[in-house]
């Protein structure tokens, strides 16, 4: 059932700054179990009555958004220059198709034939800025018809079982972590809680800085994905989490260092695995500092290939991912 | 027949070089629509299309049925998949690019990527040595399933772009398939100036080997390989390329035949078919280099398909291009 929620959630497109049909798919999910509202820069705010109303506030968020691109200029040859929105290597962009505007027209970033590449070419990753997206236009005219400066570009990736535990998709990030907070709210939490979907994580941490001050909690709990590197050719450290080993819980990244009670409850709760690297950062970076200060903890689902188009997750992360959240729910002192 | 569905049809069957069977069986089972005694001869499809005359001179159509890819070395402890490459593959697109294993039943995968924590954001080119295939399952799980030599192709689907152009992975050469059939479609019942022989061929992408052994069997006077080339694109030389949608590119070489490559031009004007002329000046690295020169020779052209991002999963081609080209086959083999 998560599997089924996860891929609706992920084949939804949400570049961030639009992040509107990501939103119009959550509140379809949790519209009969809470109240919401959607503030000024699209964040979705959702209050679940719990069984008890507890003396202090606490807030479970995810965010929305995922990386993409965008179109920002027509060439009259009829391909379009784009730039990207959040981090994405160049490498993970050639070759790749994509979705074009609101109506998601199809197209491809190509590349020079490999046949045609010097030497030299062959061994570097071409910058984005000698690529172009295709739609089959053959006039700046007929693109035209299609395309508006500003559109933004999804890419298009299918969501594929791998084994029996691993899912291949984009925008795993953060989807995993809407997820399980869609999972969360179908059932009555123990104490009142805020849910709250954030936009533009990707871009740093926007959406958050505002909704956490307008909620103003006392504790925080960030659901994330954080990038595994569990693969082949990369041993100890460097791995930084592992896929199959439970939830990340984070000492510090490099937005955050997070509560240390939080940090130790959630290993009293549960399995989990902490980074072995100082690395990455979430919207926890802007709600522990926000207001008057908020103590924040962050639960990462371990993801190979971010902000790639084709992240893979085990499910089994994804479960003990939200057991451990329900948990700490229950367990922070919010009496 | 609906080009555009036998193009896609064709362009999404697996078929690396040497395992071409799939592509091969769905290429066998619409060429016997127009060859009904088509067959599969050392791997090659080969059909004999309508009456053949005793005293014509004999033509063979040939377009390759293989695409390039990966063979399976090994499998790690861990349960990554070691690969070698098939034909000649873009390292530089290769990291999340998203497989297909064909292994006992297919299998998704992905080609693992370096995070960017540790390449300070850049991730370089792999090596084919390098690189490892993420299937999400353990070294005994994918042992029931994947063996050494099994193939890897990637995960690519076709997609409509604006206009007739599509995108796919494998459209080279199995739009060029699909053009010898729409030709042969075209023909009907038809008087020809030649007894015809189509040929699908093996192993184009390793160095043109299944066309070596096809030539040899069935000995043509002359032989068109219809294939794809270079269409222009931002990042290619314009002028070694042709325009997507401008139509075949007739190819003219010291390798190729001049009368041949003169004849294709001149049924081109006659019916008013718009074409390019695609200038080489040795070999064609296509199945004409094989079939100019098997037995006692051959007189050998090119026709080809402007294809753009060639050996990618996002090859893109214009479907009048495809049409276009099948016109010409047909106008050449009907008139001489």
């Amino acid at each position: 059932m998560m599997k089924e929620l996860l891929k609706e959630l992920c084949l939804a497109d949400g570049v961030s700054g639009d992040e509107g049909a990501v939103r119009d798919l959550i509140i379809s999910k949790v519209k009969d179990v809470c109240q919401y509202s959607i503030d000024d820069l699209g964040n979705l705010i959702c209050f679940r009555k719990g069984r008890k109303a507890p003396k202090k506030k606490l807030m479970i968020c995810a965010h929305m958004d995922e990386v993409g691109f965008m179109v920002t200029y027509i060439r009259s040859d009829g391909t379009l220059r784009f730039d990207c929105v959040g981090g994405i290597d160049p490498s993970v962009v050639i070759g790749r198709r994509v979705k074009v505007g609101s109506s998601r027209i199809s197209g491809v970033i190509g590349s020079t034939a490999v046949h045609n590449l010097s030497k030299e070419q062959r061994e570097k990753a071409p910058d984005i800025d000698s690529l172009y997206i295709d739609i089959g236009a053959s006039s700046r005219e007929e693109a035209e018809k299609y395309v508006f400066l500003g559109d933004c570009v999804y890419f298009d990736a299918e969501f594929a079982e791998l084994g029996e535990h691993c899912v291949r998709s984009k925008a795993i990030d953060d989807r995993a972590g809407c997820a399980i907070m869609i999972k969360l709210m179908q059932e009555k939490p123990d104490y009142d809680t805020y849910f709250v979907f954030n936009v533009q994580e990707e871009i740093g941490l926007r959406g958050s800085a505002v909704s956490s001050f307008s909620v103003a909690p006392d504790f925080a709990i960030v659901l994330e994905a954080t990038t595994a590197a569990d693969i082949d050719g990369v041993t100890g450290e460097k791995r930084v989490c592992e896929l199959g080993r439970g939830p990340v819980v984070s000492f510090m990244d490099k937005r955050t260092i997070y509560d240390k009670e939080l940090y130790r409850l959630a290993f009293d709760l549960a399995t989990c695995q902490t980074k072995t690297m100082i690395a990455g950062g979430n919207d926890a970076g802007s709600i522990h500092i926000s207001g008057k200060g908020v103590r924040t903890i962050s639960v990462s689902v371990p993801c190979r290939y971010l902000h790639s188009p084709s992240s893979v997750i085990d499910m089994s992360d994804l479960v003990s991912s939200y057991k451990l959240v329900k948990n700490l729910s229950k367990r922070i002192p919010l009496l | 027949m609906d080009l555009k569905k036998t193009v896609t049809e064709l362009a999404e069957a697996s078929g690396t070089s040497g395992s071409e069977e799939d592509a091969a069986g769905l290429a066998l089972s619409m060429l016997r629509q127009f060859c009904p005694d088509a067959a599969i001869s050392g791997g090659n499809v080969i059909g004999r299309f309508g009456t053949h005359v005793e005293g014509r001179p004999s033509l063979v159509l040939d377009a390759h049925i293989d695409q390039v890819g990966f063979a399976v070395t090994a499998v790690t402890d861990e349960g990554f998949i070691k690969v070698g490459n098939i034909g000649g593959i873009d390292r530089r697109l290769l990291p999340a690019q998203p497989v297909v294993i064909h292994g006992k039943s297919d299998i998704k995968g992905v080609i693992c990527s370096t995070p960017p924590h540790l390449t300070n954001g850049r991730t370089p080119v792999p090596e084919i040595s390098d690189i490892a295939i993420d299937a999400g399952m353990s070294r005994a799980e994918l042992e029931q399933i994947v063996s050494s030599g099994d193939t890897i192709t990637f995960d690519a689907v076709c997609r409509d772009l604006i206009g007739t152009r599509i995108t796919g992975g494998a459209l080279d050469d199995r739009c060029g398939v699909a053009a010898v059939l729409y030709a042969l479609e075209l023909l009907g019942g038809a008087e020809t100036a030649y007894n015809v022989t189509v040929i699908f061929s093996t192993q184009e992408e390793v160095g043109e080997r299944g066309a070596k052994i096809g030539a040899f069997a069935v000995d043509p006077d002359i032989a068109i390989a219809v294939d794809v080339s270079f269409g222009f694109a931002m990042g290619e030389d314009e002028t070694k390329c042709g325009y997507l949608g401008s139509g075949p590119m007739i190819g003219v070489s010291p390798s190729l035949s001049r009368e041949i490559s003169d004849s294709l031009a001149a049924a081109a004007e006659a019916e008013d078919i718009p074409y390019q002329t695609e200038v080489m000046c040795g070999l064609t690295s296509t199945n004409a280099d094989r079939y100019a020169v098997s037995r006692c020779g051959a007189k050998t052209c090119t026709v080809s398909i402007p294809l753009r991002n060639m050996h990618t999963p996002v090859e893109v081609i214009d479907l009048t291009d495809v049409e276009l080209t099948a016109k010409l086959l047909a106008a050449f083999i009907k008139e001489g």
